[in-house]
């Protein structure tokens, strides 16, 4: 049985490597400083793996198709993918996966009620890149993701999504039968309407409100308050990246940590990272 | 929901773009012949017209996955720095002045 060792939940928008700059000063040293704290608390835990949840921003899927779930089951993953590019300018990489981990996520996913799609070649995009190039630029830790559908309705409930949270943490530390140190990473968010009439605009006071939600720490009331409609509301198409925080929330032990946040209308989105203290 | 609930999954031009993202044959193909890639995919007139005038609201309103209007302003201007005052962006400011703070 695997041990969670850290969870942590960040910001991806590709403004944080495409066009960092842009940025005011104070917003940039958020994201230097929260990214930065993550990295060192991750490599002071030295996990074995990233569990990491992130929304598909319709690439692996032509949309006749959209699963809510999908696990990267290969040996290797590689990004960007190309048309990411230029946008993210950042390099390519290759990060080893664990493909034993990731088919027994789809294996036992199945047997605890809940149907992963599975590619043993996911095309990674902002939601995961972004975050490794802060948080493992060396590339070295094994990679599960999972990706989600934030962004073409119907989109998973945040019930739904805890309850994705709770089945992964049923298989990491219940069923797997090595012992394992996952770090568990959700991205995505804050509020963020990407090609949508407000794509201009973020919603500081939703994503304050959502921080708060975290730091009180209260589950049920995080579920029943946080409700994709009002994700929706705040940012429509974006904010939804949420539910993989609340995904990550069955990993954790007490009140998440605000290590930054900043409005930050430069990249397009609100900008926040916190970290929780993780289930033993 | 929001305006993402406009989606049309049925609307060619929602499945066309996917397949050009992820290839950049299809990619060379939409900058120099948009046309006939058009009418593989089945386009209809208005999504042709609006693709090619970087209509984002009428784009927005046939039913294109918003993310996907995004993909394709930036398949038309490029993607490299697209900060707020990209053509892309400035697009969306024309399309959407009400919104724009």
């Amino acid at each position: 049985m695997a041990t969670v060792v850290a969870v942590m939940a960040a910001t991806h928008a590709p403004g944080l490597t495409g066009w960092f700059d842009r940025a005011p000063e104070s917003d940039q040293k958020v994201v230097l400083d929260g990214y930065g704290e993550l990295r060192r608390r991750l490599e002071a835990v030295r996990p074995d793996v990233l569990l990491m949840l992130a929304n598909d921003h319709l690439l692996n899927w032509p949309i006749n198709i959209i699963p809510d779930y999908t696990v990267g089951t290969g040996e290797e993953h590689v990004g960007p993918a190309d048309w990411f590019d230029e946008w993210l300018a950042l390099p390519k990489y290759r990060v080893k996966g664990r493909p034993d981990l990731a088919r027994a996520i789809v294996r036992e996913g199945a047997r605890l009620g809940l149907m992963f799609a599975y590619l043993d070649r996911l095309e990674l995009d902002d939601g995961i890149s972004v975050p490794l190039h802060y948080l493992t630029p060396g590339m070295q830790i094994p990679l599960v993701p999972i990706t989600l559908n934030c962004t073409v309705p119907p989109i998973p409930s945040s019930e739904r999504a805890y309850r994705l949270g709770e089945v992964l943490r049923e298989i990491v530390t219940r069923r797997w039968p090595a012992g394992l140190r996952v770090a568990v990473i959700a991205t995505g968010g804050l509020s963020h309407e990407p090609g949508g009439p407000r794509y201009l605009q973020v919603d500081e006071a939703f994503d304050r409100w959502f921080l708060d939600r975290l730091v009180e720490g209260d589950h049920h009331r995080i579920v029943r308050e946080c409700t994709v409609e009002r994700m929706e509301a705040a940012g429509s198409g974006g904010t939804a990246e949420l539910i993989a925080w609340i995904a990550a929330l069955p990993f954790t032990a007490g009140p998440a940590e605000v290590l930054g946040y900043a409005p930050t209308l430069a990249w397009r989105t609100g900008t926040g990272m916190v970290a929780w203290p993780p289930i033993a | 929901m929001g305006s993402v609930e406009k989606v049309d999954r049925t609307l060619p031009l929602n499945q066309m773009i996917f397949y050009v993202r992820r290839d950049a044959e299809l990619r060379r193909r939409w900058r120099e012949d948009f046309d006939s890639l058009a009418r593989e995919y089945g386009l209809s007139a208005a999504e042709i017209e609006a693709v090619k005038t970087a209509d984002v609201r009428g784009l927005n309103d046939m039913g294109v996955h918003q993310y996907y209007v995004s993909q394709i302003l930036r398949l038309s201007f490029g993607a490299a720095g697209a900060s707020n005052t990209h053509p892309a962006l400035e697009a969306f400011r024309r399309a959407y002045p009400e919104h724009v703070r």
